[in-house]
Formats: structure tokens, C-alpha cells, sequence
């Protein structure tokens, strides 16, 4: 090495800047809507979310996508604001409106100019308290859904993600991601109507916004707009029963240049005891870059680029999932590989160093998220969604580093059991079917 | 809480040190939560890799995880992760980039990983071969796997640009990246990874005076280099419009992307397409979605931008204003078409009017402060806009010009861009086919 070339040894640093948790301004307000309001940042901008508990949990199978056929419907406008009127005063401010939603939630997001954020907030409030949900457009809406299905069709990892639930959940509602073709045909905007209603109203919305902002105007704005709109009774959602048995399934998608991997299995929600120790042990098997599945299958084997496994969370529901989509010729080398890391954690306590350093990646991210608009209103939508309180967020870091190697390897031992596991393939039959039997009894499709 | 005269008075600090090697740094102090996101610019993004070399600039950011001088393969990652923070890299249009987000307290730790990466990755065959690998997986499941995976960006280049810089696929041939050896990565590192085309970039919980301080000790011995072979980018005048039509083997249904080339970067008239881009094309309200999605029904979205891998501000020109939307088999390109040119030949005659031009500007202006707030990772849109703006005008301070740029940009220009550049013979046509029509039907 030449000496220009030198560089000076690694740094030793100082001790960490406590970050302050921000403050948030929480309201219940006189119709029951909930609001949580957090000041962030520096640029004169406010993110805004209204979260609405109505999601594609409250439908029967053959009703699967009215959620998705209700978010396009919600940007037909308002009482006050037809379409174009709504999009023209959202942009005005600097916004504009997505709706998303999930199994208990259907979620109007907007980012609007700070100066703005009352007047968003009420226009976002109207909306989804008397939408127009217009029956002329039902064809062209249904006719959007449509095209998406068939895109969602060809694409892998739908097709691997619809198959897992299937057999993950069975009957239940979250069993059902893709829709059933002719059931969508006939969805009509009473459907919508119906849905949005008997389950949407002024105590079943939290109104959440971060950034640089008025925050008392904010509140006034959405006091008025919601004043008197009424709250349903509660829909209860049935507790979902995961499957806890070893189950292969494989999907034939000939002429696959890959084959798209999952292998999962039910945990604890958050709230349970063990959830921020599989946290950990998330991370640590393949929740990170630096994770042993990522190391393997990526950095040792180079079998798939972005190889993940995440805690996918409802209330009182959970679970763990490894994706992959790895080259077809080593499909199931690579599910041997993730198969093995898994045994592996589960046969021995991991090295402390190794713990230590992963719950310090889990806390830090936590950290970097919540210094951001989208990932402060992230935080406050799954402390809504799952219950927890401000307490929550005030412990975790703290939580994450007090896991020890002991508890991410009895968490690994009690919950990613083998014979639970449920593994999808989708792939090309020709060259993958076969490989896959001794990972268990095959079922097609 | 702020006004609106406040909000467009909105600036964000910065100071610059160019170091005696050439490295240029530029610090962008903001101490609201104790996280810091250093950023490290390499002027070479996937056109200007060299010819021969189709998807080398990526292979390489691949590359420069696999291990340094005093670093292990994925001893950087781990001691990111370790240390609390995440990291990534991206080959973009004119530059590669490498970044970190750390508790503050970190930076000094992030800075010299960085230092140390700067002085060129130490490999062997063997990671060479394995990144190629995950390389190849990344081609498949972004491109090869999936329906419209290289439509536009790829599909577009490679019809709209005759210039073998701007056309060419920048992930790369398959043949090629079989071809890539050790010794081209040591080429290419000492002709294109120099200081003196290098930007680093500081944006978050620290101190300009600090940073400097820093960037000395680690990045100053670092020696001077030739300024890298420049590749001529610029192509010729469009003359005719151009059509063309690909069949997508997976797509169950047809798409279509409407492309022109744009004015040079950093003229009024950019960002006079910029205005227009928010017009036409950006949000519920752009008249191309109301006449294309919400009284035809051809499609749910229209796409609109400038630039296939970033945004308008973070590459040099030429680019292209492409406009791509996925519609069904029973409507044929051309009845797209007549709608399509209804909107725009109605703005080459009448412009924009005052409300849909004070819109247009309201909506550049919240975009760049969004860019700037971020979505998920703290810092790091404005440490790109600064390293652009450095890299691409000589000073990232002009970011704060950005605003006064749209708001300067009249509606008399806005109606002469749309003349000018918005002329059937200034543009691309590309119908996509769906190979996979039949099946889905089925």
C-alpha cells in the first residue's frame, strides 16, 4: 500500500445525541374522531393522513377488490367538490389525493404546502364523509380494476403472495387477495356506498398529520367537518385461525426466467410479549442487509437480488415471511438454504456481538423512520391499528436492545417451526416441479 | 407555522469546500432529530459508462460493496447496521451514488468507510462472479420476469436517442456482463471513481466546520487523477416524428408512451416543461389525466416525467418528457392518440391559463419541498439535489435558485415551450403489444 494512500485508523466515537421524542398533540374530538398531530422537520410542508377503519376485512370472498373499486370511487369527489373541483383545490395547496387501504384500513393521504394543512384537512374529511360515489362511472372504475387483476396476474409475485394467504388463511377474509372476475363485473356504487357506510363514520377515523403546521387551526377544521357524523356500530372482523401445519404449494408459470419464493408462518402480534424479540430475529435471519439468508443466498451464493423476510402485521395477527425470487436452475438449493438458516437459529443461541449489533440496526432505523414525515405517520397508524399507546414508542429502542441472544433464539425455536411452515414456488414447472418434492407433498396451483 | 411569502422565501443552508485533490464537499447543517445522511457522488451514471461496457457503472456500485482496503466483504454494511443505520447505493442517468443515514454521533465512522471505499474496492474473481450473478437476478426480476418491465425506460432510450450514450440499455447486456473482468473493474475505477469527480455530501445533525475537518483527515491523501474521459452526450435535432411498436410477451394488455425531447437543462424553457409537465401530467387535476382517464376511461393513470431514473433535477440533458399510460385491447393507439393531441395542440395554442399555470407552480413548489422533506430517508433528497446541482452547474448552493426558476418562468414562455417542444416532430411514439393478451382472456 502506498503511503499516500494511508488512511487514518477507524475513528472512535463519542457518545449518541439523545434524539427528544416529539411531542404529539392527541384530541378526541366531539364526534368521536380521533387526532394525533405531530410537529417535524423544517421545511414548511405538512403530510396528512386520514385513516379510515374500513378495509377488505369486513368482505366475503366474492367481494374481494370492492376496497380497491372503493378507493378509486373516493376520488369522484365530495358533496361540496365534484371531481375536478376536488383535484383542482388539493392541488392548489400542492396535493394530491392517494387512497390505500389494507385489511382494516382504508387510508386518504395527501402532502399539501404548510400554509394549507386546515383547509386539506377539512377537504379530506368531507370527502370521506359524503362521497359521491357517482353510479355513472361504475363501468369505467370497474373496467380499471379489471386491467389491474389481469396485470396482477402475470405478475409473480402476486400470484406467489395470493397463494401463501390462501393457504395460510383458508376461509377467513385475509385468505382472498386477488378478485373473482365475474363478481367483479357486477360490483355496483350501491356496493361501494354499502361498504363505506356501514362501517365508516366520525369514530371509526383518526386524522393524522406531521410537519410544520397549525396545529390548533388543524383541529378546528376537522372539529367542524366532522361535527355529527355519525358512527356506525362496531363490524367485528372473526379472529383469523393461521395455518400451522407444513404446506407446499406450487404455482406453473411456464418458461418462469425465475422462480418467486415464499416461506412462512404464523407469530405473535405486536402487543404480545414476544413481538420486539422476533423483531430481532427478524432482522437477524432476513430482515436486513446484513441478515444470514441475505449473506447466503445473495452474498455467498448470488442465487436472488433482494432476497427479505418481514413480520406482516393485522390486529391480534401476524406473520413471518421470507421472499425471494431466485434463479430457476437452484430453486430448491436456494429454499435448502433458507430452510437451513432458519434450523440454524433455531439450534443455537446466536453470537451476543451478533444480537447486539442487529438490535441496534432495529432500534436505529426506528430512529432515522420517525425523522421523516411518512414514517412518523407510519408509527402513529400501527399504534392506532394495533392499540398500542404513545408508552409504546417511548420504550421500544430501549426494548430493542434489552433483547438478549437467548430470547431471539427461543422465539426462533417457539414460533419458526418447520412442520408450520407454508411454502409457495411459482415457477416453471419443467424445470422446478420436480425439485420440489422432498420439501413436503406438492399441491398445484 | 408559516406564510406563503415564508414558504417561498424557504432556503436551505449551505457550504462548500473543495478539497486540494479535487473532492468538492458540501455540507447542508439541519440538527432537528440527531440523524445524518452522508453521500458520496461519482460523475458516471449508465450513459456515460464507456461503449463496449453496457451495464458496467452498475456492476461497479455492486462492486463497491464487496470490500476495501479496510474493509471485508460487507464489513461496511455490518458496521452501517451495527452502528444504527441503513445504507444503499443506485446507478442513475449521469452519476452513481453511495449513501449512509447514522446517528449523528456516527459520522465521523460513515466518513471514513467512505474515504477508505474511495481509495478503490480490493476483490477477487470470486466476487466479481457473485455480484455478476446477483446482478443478472436483479435484470430478471425487475425486467425479464414481469409484464412491462422495461417499458418505458429501456424501450424508450433505445428508440427515442441515436446517440449510443443515451440509448443504450444501462443495465446492461447479458453478454457483456459475462465479459466484465477484474481488470476492467480496475479501469474503470481509476478513469471514472477520481476525487475530482467525486461530490460528498453532508446533510443533517452536524457541523459545516466539523465536516471539513473531517473530510480533510480521511479524504485529503487521497491523490489527484485525471479528470475522466467526457462523453459526448448531445444528439442530433429530431427532424420527423417517430413510431414505433414492441410486442411485451407478458403484458395482458397494451400500453402506449408518447415521448419529446426536452430543452437543455438549467434554460427557462426547462422549466417552462417543468410547469408544463405539472400541468399536464402530474396529479388528479392534469388536463391529460381528466381528458384521458376521467372522461375517456382509456386508462386509471397517466404517468408523466422527466427522466427514467430520478427526476428533472438530477441529470444532464438531453432527456425526454415521456407520458405512458396502460390501456385495454379494444381501444387502439391511434383513438388514444386524437385525444392525446386534442390536449396538447389545445395548450401549443392557448397555453395554460392563470389558475392552471398558478397550480402548475404551486404543485413544482410542494414537489421540491417534498423532495427536500423526504419520504423515507432523512436527508437524502436534499443531498441529492445538492450533489446534482453540484455536479451538474459547478454549485449546489443554486438549489436554493430552484423556486425563483419556476416562479420566473412567465405564461408567454410556458406557450412558446409547449410550440417549440411539443411539435409532432419533435417526438417518440411507442406502442407496446401484449404478448399475453390471449392467456389472460383464457
Amino acid at each position: 500500500m502506498s503511503a499516500d494512500l494511508l488512511l487514518p485508523p477507524r475513528p472512535v466515537l463519542g457518545a449518541p445525541r439523545v434524539g427528544i421524542l416529539t411531542p404529539r398533540r392527541r384530541e378526541v374530538l366531539p364526534s368521536g374522531m380521533r387526532t394525533a398531530l405531530v410537529q417535524s422537520g423544517t421545511v414548511p410542508v405538512v403530510a396528512l393522513r386520514l385513516v379510515v377503519e374500513v378495509g377488505s376485512a369486513h368482505l366475503a370472498p366474492a367481494q374481494a377488490w370492492l376496497d380497491r373499486l372503493t378507493h378509486d370511487f373516493l376520488r369522484e369527489g365530495s358533496a361540496t367538490h365534484d371531481r375536478a373541483a376536488f383535484a383542482d383545490a388539493l392541488a392548489a395547496m400542492g396535493g394530491s389525493l392517494d387512497v390505500e387501504g389494507d385489511e382494516h384500513t382504508t387510508v386518504l393521504r395527501t402532502q399539501v404546502l404548510a400554509e394549507h394543512a386546515a383547509e386539506a384537512a377539512g377537504l379530506l374529511i368531507g370527502l370521506a364523509r359524503t362521497p359521491r360515489f357517482p353510479a355513472e362511472e361504475t363501468a369505467r372504475l370497474v373496467a380499471d380494476q379489471q386491467r389491474w387483476a389481469e396485470i396482477a396476474a402475470q405478475e409473480p409475485q402476486w400470484r406467489a403472495h395470493a397463494t401463501f394467504r390462501a393457504a395460510l388463511y383458508g376461509r377467513h377474509p385475509y385468505a382472498t387477495v386477488l378478485p373473482q372476475a365475474e363478481a367483479l363485473a357486477g360490483f355496483t356504487a350501491q356496493d361501494v356506498r354499502d361498504f363505506w357506510e356501514r362501517h365508516g363514520g366520525a369514530g371509526a377515523t383518526v386524522l393524522l398529520a406531521a410537519g410544520q403546521f397549525d396545529a390548533d387551526a388543524v383541529v378546528e377544521a376537522a372539529t367542524r367537518a366532522s361535527e355529527s357524523w355519525a358512527t356506525p356500530a362496531a363490524a367485528a372482523v372473526q379472529p383469523a385461525q393461521a395455518s400451522d401445519t407444513r404446506v407446499v404449494r406450487f404455482v406453473p408459470r411456464p418458461g418462469s426466467e425465475q422462480t418467486t419464493l415464499r416461506a412462512g408462518v404464523p407469530v405473535p402480534p405486536p402487543g404480545h410479549g414476544d413481538y420486539i424479540a422476533l423483531e430481532v430475529a427478524n432482522a437477524l435471519l432476513g430482515g436486513s442487509f446484513n441478515s444470514r439468508i441475505t449473506q447466503n443466498i445473495r452474498e455467498r451464493k448470488g442465487y436472488a437480488y433482494s432476497p427479505n423476510s418481514q413480520i406482516s402485521t393485522r390486529p391480534r395477527d401476524a406473520y413471518w415471511v421470507e421472499s425471494a425470487d431466485v434463479t430457476t436452475p437452484v430453486t430448491a438449493p436456494a429454499l435448502d438454504e433458507i430452510l437451513g438458516e432458519i434450523d440454524r437459529l433455531r439450534a443455537s443461541v446466536p453470537p451476543a456481538e451478533e444480537v447486539a449489533s442487529i438490535a441496534n440496526y432495529v432500534a436505529g432505523v426506528f430512529a432515522i423512520r420517525g425523522a421523516t414525515l411518512s414514517g412518523l405517520l407510519d408509527h402513529l397508524e400501527f399504534l392506532a391499528l394495533h392499540g398500542l399507546d404513545d408508552g409504546y414508542t417511548a420504550a421500544y429502542e430501549q426494548r430493542v436492545r434489552s433483547v438478549t441472544p437467548t430470547e431471539v433464539w427461543r422465539v426462533a425455536r417457539d414460533y419458526l417451526r418447520p412442520e408450520r411452515l407454508t411454502i409457495v414456488a411459482v415457477g416453471d414447472p419443467a424445470a422446478v416441479r420436480a425439485g420440489l418434492d422432498r420439501f413436503g407433498p406438492v399441491v398445484e396451483g | 407555522m408559516t406564510t406563503p411569502a415564508e414558504a417561498a422565501a424557504f432556503r436551505v443552508p449551505v457550504e462548500r469546500l473543495t478539497l486540494a485533490n479535487g473532492l468538492r464537499v458540501v455540507v447542508s447543517p439541519e440538527h432537528s432529530a440527531p440523524v445524518v445522511c452522508v453521500a458520496v457522488y461519482y460523475g458516471v451514471g449508465m450513459r456515460l459508462e464507456p461503449r463496449g461496457r453496457t451495464g458496467f457503472a452498475h456492476l461497479f456500485e455492486h462492486l463497491m460493496f464487496q470490500g476495501s482496503r479496510q474493509m471485508a466483504k460487507m464489513e461496511l454494511v455490518g458496521l452501517v447496521q451495527a452502528n444504527g443505520g441503513l445504507l444503499n447505493g443506485s446507478t442513475r442517468t449521469d452519476f452513481t451514488n453511495y449513501f449512509e443515514v447514522m446517528p449523528s454521533h456516527t459520522l465521523e465512522l460513515a466518513l471514513w468507510m467512505e474515504a477508505d471505499r474511495m481509495r478503490g474496492p480490493v476483490i477477487t474473481q470470486t466476487e466479481l462472479d457473485n455480484q455478476r450473478d446477483v446482478v443478472k437476478n436483479e435484470i430478471r426480476v425487475n425486467v425479464l420476469n414481469r409484464p412491462y418491465g422495461s417499458f418505458p425506460w429501456i424501450d424508450m432510450q433505445e428508440r427515442a436517442f441515436t446517440n449510443w450514450h443515451n440509448a443504450h440499455n444501462g443495465y446492461g447486456d447479458m453478454v457483456d456482463l459475462d465479459a466484465a473482468s477484474l481488470a476492467d473493474a480496475r479501469a474503470f475505477f481509476d478513469a471514472y471513481y477520481s476525487p475530482a469527480n467525486a461530490v460528498l455530501v453532508v446533510v443533517g445533525d452536524a457541523e459545516p466546520a466539523d465536516v471539513f475537518a473531517m473530510a480533510r483527515r480521511y479524504f485529503e491523501a487521497i491523490p489527484a487523477a485525471p479528470p475522466p474521459p467526457r462523453a459526448e452526450i448531445d444528439e442530433p435535432p429530431q427532424e420527423a416524428e417517430r413510431r414505433f411498436t414492441r410486442v411485451d410477451p407478458l403484458a395482458p394488455t397494451p400500453a402506449l408512451a408518447v415521448a419529446y425531447h426536452t430543452p437543455p437543462a438549467a434554460t427557462p424553457e426547462y422549466y417552462a416543461l417543468g410547469l408544463l409537465h405539472q400541468a399536464l401530467a402530474e396529479g388528479d387535476d392534469a388536463l391529460l389525466h381528466a381528458e384521458l382517464v376521467s372522461k375517456r376511461g382509456y386508462a386509471s393513470e397517466v404517468d408523466g416525467g422527466i427522466n427514467f431514473l430520478g427526476h428533472m433535477h438530477n441529470a444532464q440533458t438531453p432527456l425526454l418528457w415521456c407520458v405512458t399510460l396502460v390501456h385495454d385491447s379494444d381501444v387502439t393507439a391511434d383513438a388514444i392518440l386524437e385525444s392525446f393531441d386534442e390536449v396538447i395542440e389545445g395548450v401549443r395554442e392557448r397555453g395554460l391559463n392563470a389558475e392552471a399555470l398558478a397550480r402548475a407552480r404551486t404543485k413544482a413548489r410542494a414537489s421540491l419541498f417534498g423532495t427536500i422533506a423526504d419520504q423515507y430517508i432523512p436527508g437524502f433528497g436534499l443531498a441529492d439535489l445538492l450533489a446534482s446541482f453540484e455536479l451538474f452547474e459547478g454549485d449546489a448552493s443554486r438549489v436554493n435558485d430552484l423556486d425563483a426558476r419556476f416562479t420566473a418562468v412567465t405564461s408567454e414562455l410556458v406557450a412558446s415551450v409547449a410550440r417549440d417542444y411539443l411539435r409532432r416532430e419533435n417526438r417518440v411514439i411507442l406502442e407496446l403489444h401484449a404478448g399475453a393478451a390471449t392467456e389472460a382472456a383464457s
